[in-house]
């Protein structure tokens, strides 16, 4: 290192701390980004958070932004993507420091914990007003009533069904499921599509994050339990619980017709497996529908409705995808405003369509897009049986069952609990959050 | 470094293929993981999702780089321009300030002295989750969501406790006299500090704002919470992007880490031995 | 001090003494680090530490309110949280003495001459450079049992038979996650135990070698000894990062399975953003806080300290 060397670095050195100077004055030029959104001369900003469930869908929000801002001038929604991960992460640090945004795409089991921080409005004079209203199924609008008051808008609702591979079922000489059929053709079929040697699972069975728990509790309603017994207490450490749970984990610790990786598969792991061909089958909601096209191709596979419990029954967990609006927001009535358009017959059938999840609004459902879609069928076939999930009915189980009730369902899953220990770990837990 | 006569046994084989096996085992151990990337980088959505696996792309196609540099939802050349301006505007207030505060540390004697540097180090004892809440309340109240600044100040947080530790090192390590007669000759304080330390201090202030540089780089936490334009993005919150709930668009990803990488990487083989020279001279003091 | 110069100039009283003058300068320079670290960590840390003293459930506002050490009560009876500080020591220790090990060795090779250092040297920084997200994901792709290419590399050599499900399996996650941050963590120690090696003069080794002390001899006498500085604020320094450091397992197994990979940080995460207690995060932010602090304490007195006598 030579002293010319030593030299110049020390001017840049008194250069960049110069620099550093006008940093800590706060020059207004740099704070705004290069590229300034065109802003509609006296339109009123709307922020819209919209998380991102795959990159792909991100040119169809926002044409359908576009088109609202050109279709009005009283408003400009400018839309911020999140990624999926932090949506929910963001949304509660927004709300607690103040700043949530305006309107806020948000799945229908946040709206209970959103609305006991305090952050929603009743809406439902303003629903009722809505021209739309009777248009939308009943059980969508159960989706995001909490205590009575309709919270948000259900934009687009789905159900869980069984995705299947139908040419390997083909190949493998495998009895291909039935729309009724039952908990032994579903392992007797499992068991057929599992070829250990090529790689090959049956059933990609999820163990991670809060559904790992609900696909469960469907099996068990299949078999006659409940969440919540008639007299309002938690009962599901009921014996009928127990002889499904059994069954249901069976399918990983006995049979093994479900992948080493269960455990830590969560969404987009058994999403990913079924895609690559890992696995034969698995419990989705049809949001992965348009995935799977990509993946496996439309000729390849189907869906078809949970199999029948051992009580005659069964059930398929109903939820939305919500359009709802916060109370802190900056600008309510262009957040309103933007939400009924996206109720509307055009937008909601693109957005719908493109995401493979089904529109609220029946008059929109009807269309031939959807019930001739064969991805789809499984879902329409399920919604005679759907039910709102039995988990949203207190808030406070939100969170809960992520933090506490995946581990113990893990830990059955893994054989350290039984699973009459787990369900009994399970109750208790529910009933002391009940709030 | 060595002297050619009279090596023994031992050294002969250190020097030897115990060092060209440890050199290989090393390299192979940081580069696997990253070959990996960069062969699916090239790879196209089909070969990604094959199974077996696909081990070699059948050909070099750069359509992941080119949809991850102008993909509108990931724009990387953008990212890559805020990243640029945050870290390095961090790096030169980072120094700046740590450059004084360790000056005086080292070298004016109070009381707390002590007490004050146990302070630095527990500040990096404390969840950065925590600080997150009351972190944005405060830049939302100052107006700063959503700019460069909020990220910027928010990055000092982990950036200076640790600079000023090493500083306040190569400070001391500079021998008192020198100043001494750079203040006899009538200069002040600060005069001496920049006629006289930072020169010789040089490599190990410049180690620190590399490290400040580098910590700043990668940062997730701050960028995503205090940032929501798009436009606004630094370069690890948009790699998320590429993570979907369903599917990770490894192809893109790939492609992306590969273009953050490069040019700190290329910056590195020039720097590092500066770097390391500037660690050299802090050295024995710790 | 030479004292000549000045009883040579005039007899000017100035109007703050030399060593008052000092003293402002002093605390001047200290302003902005002051400023810059008080509003961005002292300030919320304060705040989050009053915050562990209220129940503070996000969606429970009614329920808000002072309740003392009603949390760190609470916090005591926790299984998860003690499983959490037994699971977070093993992290840490293992992450570190692996990251420590592997560096110095790497520092070692780097130190000799040899043609394409400078490559070397920056290929092996390479895992530093690039964001902890992001390493979590390739390595959770990596670790993947049926399309991971650890997997498959490993049953083409014929070292495997069943594919063993390392992130899912809670005896190897711990071990599994400990391995990626061994990978991110071995280029810190390599260029700071590099920088000291490259302090250690020459002329100790040859002295040494005049006296016929063998490899081992020197490497005992006199590297480790020069280095004990840079080990000890190195190892300290990244012990309490890595305590701390949430991204890596959170992304992979969050925490998981059956909380074999929860450490306390993640456990923090956890509360805050799944159950938005932030009461109780608060209250577990404190509880690391007071256990890193007596630990940092404890070990530099341990190692007799790194303050520099000057």
């Amino acid at each position: 290192m030579n002293e010319r060397w030593v030299l110049s670095r020390r001017q840049i050195l008194k250069g960049m701390a110069a620099a550093g100077a006008l940093t800590a004055a706060e020059l207004a030029w740099w704070e705004e980004p290069l590229i300034s959104p065109r802003r509609a001369w006296g339109a009123a900003p709307v922020r819209f958070q919209f998380s991102v469930p795959e990159p792909k869908r991100t040119a169809l929000v926002e044409s359908l932004v576009q088109r609202f801002n050109q279709s009005q001038k009283d408003f400009e929604v400018k839309v911020e993507f999140v990624p999926q991960a932090q949506a929910r992460q963001k949304l509660i640090t927004s709300i607690a420091a103040g700043t949530p945004p305006d309107v806020a795409q948000v799945w229908d089991n946040w709206v209970g914990e959103f609305d006991g921080m305090n952050a929603l409005e009743d809406l439902t004079p303003k629903v009722k007003d809505w021209s739309g209203y009777r248009d939308v199924l009943p059980l969508a609008w159960e989706t995001v009533t909490v205590k009575k008051r309709i919270l948000s808008f259900p934009w687009v609702v789905t159900n869980d069904a069984v995705y299947w591979r139908t040419d390997r079922a083909k190949q493998y000489g495998a009895t291909p499921p039935r729309d009724d059929w039952s908990f032994d053709e579903f392992l007797a079929w499992a068991k057929a599509m599992t070829k250990p040697d090529k790689n090959q699972y049956g059933f990609g069975m999820r163990g991670q994050g809060t559904w790992a728990v609900l696909y469960a509790t469907e099996f068990m309603y299949a078999n006659g339990a409940q969440v919540l017994g008639k007299d309002g207490r938690v009962a599901i450490n009921s014996k009928e619980a127990a002889e499904a749970l059994d069954w249901y984990l069976d399918l990983f610790r006995k049979h093994k017709v479900c992948p080493p990786s269960v455990p830590t598969d969560g969404w987009r792991q058994i999403v990913e497996g079924f895609g690559r061909g890992v696995t034969n089958s698995y419990i989705h909601n049809s949001g992965s529908s348009e995935e799977q096209k990509d993946f496996v191709k439309p000729e390849n596979f189907a869906t078809v409705p949970l199999p029948v419990g051992p009580a005659k029954k069964r059930v398929s967990f109903y939820f939305s995808e919500t359009l709802t609006p916060f109370k802190a927001g900056k600008s309510r009535q262009g957040g309103f405003t933007f939400m009924s358009w996206a109720m509307e017959s055009e937008p909601h059938f693109m957005y719908s369509k493109t995401l493979g999840l089904l529109p609220a609004r029946k008059s929109v459902a009807e269309r031939p897009e959807f019930t001739n879609d064969p991805a789809l069928a499984g879902f329409i076939k399920s919604f005679p049986f759907s039910i709102v999930s039995p988990y949203l009915a207190y808030a406070g189980w939100g969170g809960k069952l992520d933090s506490e009730g995946v581990p113990l369902f893990q830990q059955a899953l893994v054989g350290k609990l039984s699973s009459k220990e787990f369900l009994d770990k399970f109750a208790e837990m529910l009933t002391k959050n009940m709030s | 470094m060595r002297t050619r006569g009279g090596l023994d046994t031992a050294e002969r084989v250190l020097g030897g293929p115990v060092l060209w096996t440890g050199l290989a085992a090393l390299t192979v151990f940081a580069v696997a993981p990253f070959v990996w990337v960069l062969l699916a980088s090239f790879k196209t959505r089909a070969e990604l999702y094959a199974m077996p696996l696909v081990w070699l792309p059948s050909s070099l196609s750069l359509a992941n780089y080119v949809e991850a540099w102008t993909s509108k939802l990931t724009p990387f050349s953008r990212f890559f321009a805020n990243s640029l301006w945050v870290s390095s505007v961090t790096m030169v207030a980072t120094t700046v300030i740590s450059v004084l505060a360790g000056y005086a540390l080292a070298r004016f004697r109070f009381a707390g002295r002590q007490t004050l540097m146990m302070l630095f180090l527990a500040t990096q004892m404390f969840p950065a989750v925590l600080l997150i809440a009351p972190l944005l309340s405060q830049w939302h109240a100052l107006g700063l969501i959503d700019t460069y600044q909020a990220l910027i100040y928010s990055n000092f947080s982990f950036t200076v406790p640790f600079t000023v530790w090493m500083l306040v090192g190569y400070f001391e390590s500079i021998p008192r006299e020198l100043e001494e007669s750079a203040l006899m000759d009538g200069c002040g304080r600060f005069g001496a500090l920049c006629r006289v330390v930072l020169p010789l201090a040089a490599p190990g202030v410049a180690a620190t704002a590399i490290f400040a540089f580098v910590s700043s780089w990668s940062e997730l936490l701050f960028a995503i919470t205090f940032t929501s334009q798009t436009e606004m993005r630094t370069l690890s919150a948009g790699l998320l992007f590429m993570v979907g709930q369903y599917e990770i668009q490894w192809g893109q990803l790939s492609a992306g880490v590969i273009i953050s990488t490069l040019p700190v990487a290329v910056l590195f083989t020039f720097l590092q031995r500066h770097l390391i020279r500037g660690l050299t001279a802090g050295a024995l003091k710790g | 001090m030479a004292h000549e110069a000045t009883l040579a100039r005039p007899l000017a009283r100035p109007l703050l003494s030399r060593r008052a003058r000092e003293l402002l300068t002093g605390y001047g320079y200290l302003l902005p680090v002051a400023v810059a670290l008080g509003a961005t960590v002292l300030v919320p840390i304060l705040q989050a530490m009053r915050m562990s003293l209220y129940r503070n459930v996000l969606i429970k506002p009614q329920e808000y309110g002072f309740i003392g050490l009603g949390n760190y009560a609470r916090l005591l009876r926790d299984d998860v949280f003690w499983l959490s500080l037994w699971n977070s020591f093993f992290w840490v220790f293992g992450s570190v003495s692996l990251q420590f090990l592997g560096g110095f060795a790497a520092a070692l090779l780097l130190h000799q001459t040899f043609r394409g250092r400078a490559i070397v040297r920056t290929l092996t920084l390479l895992p530093w450079i690039i964001p902890g997200v992001v390493v979590a994901l390739i390595w959770e792709y990596l670790y993947q049992p049926n399309y991971g290419a650890l997997n498959d590399l490993l049953t083409r050599v014929g070292l495997m038979r069943d594919k063993v499900a390392w992130l899912s399996d809670p005896a190897l996650a711990m071990p599994a996650v400990i391995a990626t941050n061994v990978w991110r963590g071995v280029p810190f120690f390599a260029i700071m135990l590099l920088a000291g090696l490259q302090a250690i003069p020459d002329e100790l080794y040859e002295a040494a070698r005049v006296d016929c002390a063998g490899v081992l001899e020197r490497f005992w006498h006199i590297t480790l000894p020069m280095l004990r500085p840079i080990i000890v604020v190195a190892t300290a320094t990244r012990i309490i990062w890595t305590f701390n450091y949430a991204d890596l397992i959170f992304v992979m197994t969050s925490g998981g399975p059956v909380n074999a990979t929860q450490i306390t940080s993640t456990y923090t995460l956890l509360q805050a953003y799944s159950n938005l207690d932030f009461g109780y995060a608060a209250t577990l932010s404190v509880a690391l806080l007071v256990i890193m602090l007596a630990f940092t304490t404890l070990y530099l007195r341990v190692t007799r300290g790194v303050e520099p006598v000057g």
